[in-house]
Order: C-alpha cells, then structure tokens, then sequence
C-alpha cells in the first residue's frame, strides 16, 4: 500500500546511496574486496504440502555478489551504472523510465532484463519500491467505470463518461481524492475484451469499475488497483482466457509475480476473485467444439510447473483444481469464444450471471 | 645421473653425455667429501691413426672411486657409437686412507666382468694424504663441437651451488689459459671475456661454495703442453655467501637468466619466484628435496618485436639433479603439465623435447614476456651409487613449481594473476569510472570528501580522471589479493598427513576447472 513504507523519501534514498558507495569505497580503500549482500525473495516455492515460508514475505535467502567471480564484477558493473542514473534522477527530481535506463548503455545492459534485474536489486539494498526510484514505467492499463480521482491535480472523472477508457495513472503515489460508487471491479485481461464492454456500455448497465492491464499487468496497474482495493473495499474479479497464460496473468493480480517478490506485498490484491472463464464454461455454456484447442506441449509444460506452486495448495485449492481440469481436459479457449452466442452475451448474460449467482472461486 | 639417465645415456648417440656422466659422478663424490674440492674438466685433442679424438678427463679431489659406481655402465653396440668410442675408460683414484693411487681401465664393451676391469700398475703417494679420481674417456668428435656444448653444460651447472658445511665464501678463479687452439676459433663465449685477438682467456671458474671448478681445453701436444693456467684472482665476499641451497639457486638462475638475454635488455625487470618441497623421507631417512625457481623477465618495449624470433618465444626448463644439469625426468615433465597453469594467467601451448631438453611455449603471454624455470631435484644425504638415486617424486616436483609460481605471485603485485582474476581485472576500469562518478556527481560535497579522504587523495587533485585511476588500482590491488587467498585456501586443506594432501592435489585442479564452469553459467 501507498506510504506503507517508511524511508522512502528521496532524501533518505539518497542518503542510503552515498551509504552503499562510502562502503565500496571505504572497503577498496582498505584492501578489502567489496562484497554486496542482497536478499533474496520469493513468493512461491515449489513445495506442495504448503508447509513452506514463502507466506511470510520475509527474505528467504541472502546473495553475495563480490569482486571474486567476473560475472560478478560484471554485475556490479551494471547495478553501480543504474545506480549512478537513479542518483541522478533523485538529485534532479525527474523520472525516466527502464527503456530510458536500458539505452543510456545499450552495449553493457545487453537487452532490458538486465537493467529490470539491476533495479530490482537496488529496490532491495534500498528497501524500497521501483517507483521510489523515480523509475516508472509507460502506463500499459486501462480504466473505465464509475470513478472519479485527483492525478497531480488533476480530475479524472470516469463517472462523466464510464464507457469510456482512460489510461491508468503511472505516478499512482500521485493520485488522490478516489469516489466511486462502483458495487465491484472487473479486472479483465484482455484489451479486446475490454473494449467488448465498452461497445457494450457494459458500466452504464453495471455500477462497476473496468480495469485491464493489458496482459501481464505492469506495476502502475497493479498499484492503482491496490490502491482501489484498499481505498473502496470493493469486491474484485478477474476474467482470464481459459489457458495457462490467463491463469498465470490471474496469479500476478493474486500473489504477486517472481521478479518482485520482495515488493509482493505492495502489488498484489490477495482479495481477487476468479470469475473466469473455466473449462466447465465450455459445457454450462455450450461452447462449440470448434472454439476449443487443444492445449499445446509448452501449454502442458507451463500448466504442470504452476500446479507445483505453494500458494494454489495452500491459500486457492479451487484454483489449483480448475489447473488440473484443465490439464486434464487438454483444452483451451479465449474469453471470445462466449461470442458465439451472440457478440454482447459476455456483457449481457455471462458477466452479469456470473457475478449475480457467486460463479466465482 | 640414475639408472634411467645411464640407459638413456646409451639410447642416445650424444657422446657429450658422456663426460656428462662422468662430471655427475664427480660432483657426487665432491659433495661426500668434507672439504673444498676442485673439479677439473680437460678437453684435449689428439690425433691416432689419422682420426681426430677427443680427451674428456674429468677429475675431482672428493672421496676415491668406488667401481660400483661404473658396474651399470654397458656398451650398446651402436655403429654410430662404435664409431665415436671404443668402450674404454680409463680411472685412476684413491681415498684419503689409500697409500697408492689405483689405476684401472674398464673396458665396457667387454661383457665378462673379469675381462672388463684391467688393473693398471698403481702410483705410490709416497706418504701424502689426499683424495681424487681421474676418470677419462677418448672419442671421435670436433672439438669445436663438444666445448660448446661442455660450455654450455657448465654455464647451466654453475647455476646450482653446492652449500658448504663451513662458511666458504663465494670463491671465483679465474683461470687464464693461453690455449693458441682457441685463437681461430671463433667463439663468442671465449671472446666475450677478451678483446685481445692474440690471447683468448677462457674463463673456467665458477665455484661457489663446495666445489671449484675449471674447464682446461688442451692442444695436439701431449696433455697439458699447451694449457697454461695460472690463478689470476681469488675473490672471497662474505656477503655474498647463500647458504640455502634455493637461495644459490635463485641467484645463479637470475645471473643464468640476465646473462643469456642481455640482447633483450632485460635489466632489473626480473620477478622471482622460490619454492621448495621435500618429501617425507624414505626408509634409510633420505629425503628427497625438490627446489624450483621460476624468473618472469620483461624485454624492454623499446626492443624491436621484429628482431623477436619464435624460438625467442620457447623457454627452456632447466633441471638439475643431484647439482647437475640432467635430462628432465619424464616425472618432472608430468609434474608440469598437470600444474593448472590457468590459475597463473597462463596457457600452455606445447611442451616440446628436444633431446632430454624441455622446452615451454605459451599461447597468450605477452610478446615481451617470456618465463623461466628451474627445477632442480636432490637428495639431502649424498650417494655415491648412481643406482641409489631414485626418480623424483611427481609431486614434490608440482610442490615445488607452484610454490615458486604462487611466491612469485605473492611478491609481485599483478602477476601471474589467474585467467578467472584477468577477466575480472578487465571490469576494473569500468567499475572504477562508475563509482568516481557516483562520488563526484553526488550533490553532497562532504560525501566526495569523505570518499577522497578514505582513497588519500588530495582535495586539489581531485577530478574524474584522478579518482577513477585510484579506485582502479584499488580494484585490481584487491583482485589480485582476492585471487592470491583463494589459491591459498585452494592449495591449504588442513590435511592431517602430508602425503594426503598432495595426493589431493590432482583432483583439486579437476575441481577448478569445475568451479570455473559452474561461475560461466551464472553469467548475466
């Protein structure tokens, strides 16, 4: 949550940068090799019986990265250069994004993952989130309903128009003054499907409030729906496409995605509700045949790593079984392939059903 | 020179090894006696029957012969050989408490042992008590040829030096031999030492410590007529006086070493490197030591890379046995090869053998570079018995090399560092950029004092280029440590017995290599 972190101030950022590289310096000054401690996080493990610790949000671990081992001092290359360029982002109060980041050294980063790995393990020396390093990412999600807030001054009002998309802030530190008169929050993750209710006027028919992160939702979407979560203590569901890809897009919302497993707990919305679509819509809605696909290898393969994650067993057994249904079926279908009823039965009927009978887990 | 170099002796049709031969036994019965011995090696030739011949006499003032020591010696009947020599030596010796000096000749192309010794009328001492023996053999071959190569023996052999139990001091004679043979020879190690085209002096000296020695080189006369020798000089410096034998190796390897590439301007670019490993001892309480010297000497870049010739590039290894220049032992060799020469910073290319001598080449030293090593192999209790001696131990060998390279290490900051710490060392000016930036770019200018003051930089000289040069050489200074402590705590298990740990030592290698592997895959 917003200001659930302490010592997060620029300020203080700043001072815990000099910190870190008075150390480096005071240890080579010294004659010792500099070593950096980093801990290390995860919110799952691959321990079914659930009697892990991946709950707690605790480190689980601690790396040691030192001068000893030359990807090592390659890696401390690149954190100390993205470190440079935060401390320069911070001084200055401006933002940049990764891609920003990524090309100011195009030939060390390598490719993207590099710099996304380096500011992630600053966020952790740091203790704090991405965006306190002024780093931001473009806004990727969507948002629709019956809202209104305050983005840096500025009034978005959503409620004027509730079929109408609106980008979701990036700076989500900087959004304020929340009303809604919204009954709950649909998540989706697809943009087509989005706009599907949109052209549908799916928020005039429905006090609610549409959300899409486009995919895998980035970090700006994930807060703002946190921040909505917490602010208006709305019920939130979530319609994937019944595959292993929408089921994994489902667990990011839920628990958080690997990477930034140490910020887990100030991105995920553990009160999300699954409400779709599952591999018993095919029958309860009598998807045709034709609608369906047959779930590939690399479908198979990612299908029976995430029945091994800690948290379905332990805090979504549903879930985990629908997985297993899935698997077990051998077959996938996108949230689309309810139009073959008609082109408003998702916005219509299966929506609206749905969330009026409890059909979700 | 043990039983293996006696029958390579035979397989090779080199008669230098010979007197080779007999120079070991020499030494070997120099170093049993109490006192300073001299060691005189006679080159005169002679003519018999039209044929030109060569005299190699070889004698010393250590204890008598025993003829034990010839009972290995068989003659391989070889055309080339039977051309070369006629299987004759002969031997005159006696010990300190003999009252007559025994004359022998031995015949070794004669199989019945009472037909192979011939005793010879003896020479009474008429009353003087000393030791000695003569041994001398004749064979076909230049003279030109074989003192070349009894130079260069002996320029290798001076190297080591034998400790003596009293405080002798380094002792130099210079023996001036007016030789008018060697006038028209023109060779460069005669002429070095004089410019007088009239009288070449032909500097024969050397001795050290236990053993004097001298090289005489004679005319067609009878032996003798022409050498004139007379002692110019006998230096004596207490200061210079080692008496470790690794110590006179060191020094004798670093003169060896400056004096054979004086064309490379070397100068004072030598870095030194000394190790030594015994073994535990064996049952009669010998044991065995192994000392290693390895010198990485640094040409001067002024000297043309073109005037580098690939045989430049190739080093010799120079091993002694017993404080004889020898044929390196096959274990000695073996002993090189499985050192894991990348935790040196060094690849090895090839070892190739050019007739008992092992010649290194690297694949990636610099071109100015070049790296030396001596290895000399000995026992601490002397045996006169050439059979006595036994091979040296593979890994007392290893020992000693990598001690000599990880001493090397240790004295010489950026040296020899391992291939895995160049790689890393590559980072430094990278790593060093970045954090003189994130000090002199920090708005906090206590913070860029701070840090300067910890790096002891002067307030006024600071700037990029002057912090980013020092935490450089901070970074790579604390590589090299890291590297340095790692090759410690990889070569230092506490084993609880000796023999354990260097049985381990082969498959610790296997392990780096492993480890090296393991540290790829976590590549970024």
């Amino acid at each position: 949550m917003e200001g659930k972190r302490s010592n997060t101030q620029p300020l203080t950022l700043l001072r815990k940068i000099k910190g870190f590289t008075g150390s480096i310096v005071e240890d080579l000054a010294r004659g010792r090799a500099p070593t950096i401690y980093i801990d290390r996080f995860k919110n799952y493990c691959t321990d079914t019986s659930g009697n892990c610790s991946c709950s707690s949000d605790g480190s689980t671990g601690r790396e040691a990265i030192s001068l000893k081992r030359e990807c090592h001092a390659r890696r401390i290359d690149v954190l100390l250069r993205v470190l440079l360029i935060i401390q320069q982002l911070l001084q200055e109060s401006r933002h940049g994004s990764k891609r920003d980041i990524y090309y100011m050294h195009p030939t060390v980063f390598k490719e993207p993952s590099v710099v996304d790995r380096a500011i992630n393990d600053i966020c952790i020396l740091l203790q704090c989130s991405r965006h306190n390093l002024n780093v931001v990412s473009v806004g990727n999600g969507l948002v629709m309903g019956w809202l209104r807030y305050v983005e840096s001054g500025r009034k978005i009002d959503c409620i004027s128009n509730p079929n109408t998309a609106y980008p979701i802030p990036v700076h989500v530190e900087e959004v304020d003054d929340i009303i809604s008169v919204a009954q709950y929050v649909l998540v989706v993750e697809k943009e087509s499907v989005f706009h599907r209710l949109a052209n549908d006027q799916f928020g005039k028919r429905n006090r609610c409030i549409v959300i899409t992160g486009r995919g895998y939702p980035d970090v700006p979407t994930r807060r703002f729906l946190r921040l909505l979560v917490d602010k208006l203590h709305l019920p939130v569901y979530c319609l994937v496409d019944c595959d292993p890809y929408g089921f994994d897009i489902l667990t990011t919302y839920k628990f958080g995605s690997l990477q930034m497993a140490y910020d887990a707990k100030f991105l995920r919305v553990c009160e999300i509700q699954w409400l779709g679509v599952f591999i018993q819509d095919c029958d309860n809605y009598s998807i045709p045949q034709q609608c369906l696909l047959p779930l590939t290898a690399e479908d198979k393969r990612k299908v029976e790593a995430m029945l091994l994650r800690c948290y379905l067993q332990r805090e979504v057994p549903k879930w985990r079984f629908e997985l297993e249904l899935l698997l077990h079926k051998g077959v996938k279908f996108e949230i689309e392939a309810l139009s073959v009823h008609s082109l408003t039965f998702l916005s219509h009927e299966y929506l609206p059903s749905k969330i009026q009978s409890g059909g979700y887990i | 020179m043990e039983v293996s170099s006696v029958q390579m002796l035979y397989t090779h049709v080199i008669d230098f090894l010979y007197s080779k031969t007999l120079i070991f036994c020499a030494v070997q019965r120099c170093r049993l006696a109490d006192d300073l011995c001299r060691l005189s090696v006679k080159l005169t030739s002679f003519s018999r029957f039209g044929r030109s011949l060569v005299r190699i006499s070889v004698s010393d003032t250590g204890v008598g012969s025993k003829l034990e020591e010839y009972q290995y010696l068989k003659y391989r009947n070889d055309a080339v050989l039977t051309n070369q020599w006629d299987g004759m030596i002969s031997l005159a010796t006696t010990s300190i408490s003999d009252s007559e000096i025994h004359n022998l000749n031995l015949n070794l192309k004669e199989s019945d042992s009472a037909g192979r010794l011939i005793k010879l009328p003896s020479t009474a001492k008429n009353g003087d008590k000393f030791s000695g023996t003569e041994v001398s053999v004749s064979i076909s071959k230049s003279l030109d040829d074989l003192l070349a190569e009894v130079t260069c023996f002996l320029q290798k052999m001076i190297l080591v030096k034998i400790p003596a139990s009293s405080f002798l001091s380094l002792i130099c004679f210079i023996i001036r031999i007016k030789c008018n043979y060697l006038l028209y020879r023109p060779l460069s190690y005669i002429c070095l030492f004089n410019q007088d085209p009239y009288l070449s002096w032909l500097i024969v000296c050397f001795f050290f410590q236990k053993v004097v020695m001298e090289l005489l080189v004679g005319g067609n006369d009878p032996l003798g007529s022409q050498i004139e020798s007379r002692i110019l000089a006998i230096e004596g410096s207490s200061a210079y006086s080692p008496v470790e034998s690794i110590k006179c190796l060191e020094v004798g390897f670093k003169d060896y070493v400056r004096n054979r590439h004086t064309v490379f301007s070397i100068g004072e670019t030598l870095k030194v490197g000394t190790g030594v490993a015994n073994s535990s001892g064996s049952s009669q309480g010998n044991s065995q030591v192994v000392e290693a010297v390895v010198i990485i000497s640094e040409m001067s870049e002024q000297f043309p890379s073109s005037c580098i010739r690939e045989q430049d590039m190739k080093m010799e290894v120079l091993y002694f046995k017993d404080f004889v220049p020898c044929s390196i032992a096959q274990s000695a060799v073996d002993a090189l090869t499985s050192i894991n020469w990348k935790s040196y910073g060094l690849a090895l290319r090839s070892i190739a053998d050019h007739d008992g001598c092992i010649m290194l080449e690297w694949e990636n030293l610099p071109q100015y570079f070049h790296v030396h090593i001596a290895i000399h192999c000995y026992h601490r209790q002397v045996k006169q018995l050439v059979a006595q001696n036994s091979l040296p131990d593979r890994n007392l060998a290893r020992k000693a090399v990598k001690c000599a390279l990880d001493d090397l290490k240790e004295n010489n900051h950026r040296v020899l560092l391992s291939t895995r710490a160049l790689k890393i060392c590559d980072c430094a000016p990278d790593l060093a950029k970045t954090l003189a930036r994130l000090i002199l770019s920090s708005n906090d200018l206590n913070f860029q004092e701070e840090c300067c003051s910890l790096l002891g930089l002067q307030s006024r000289r600071v700037n990029m280029d002057n912090v980013g040069n020092c935490i450089r050489d901070k970074i790579v200074s604390v590589i090299g440590l890291n590297d340095r402590n790692s090759q410690k705590h990889k070569d230092a298990p506490s084993f609880l017995f000796e023999d354990d740990y260097l049985q381990k030592e082969d498959f610790m290698d296997e392990e780096y290599q492993e480890d090296e592997e393991a540290y790829n895959s976590l590549d970024l």
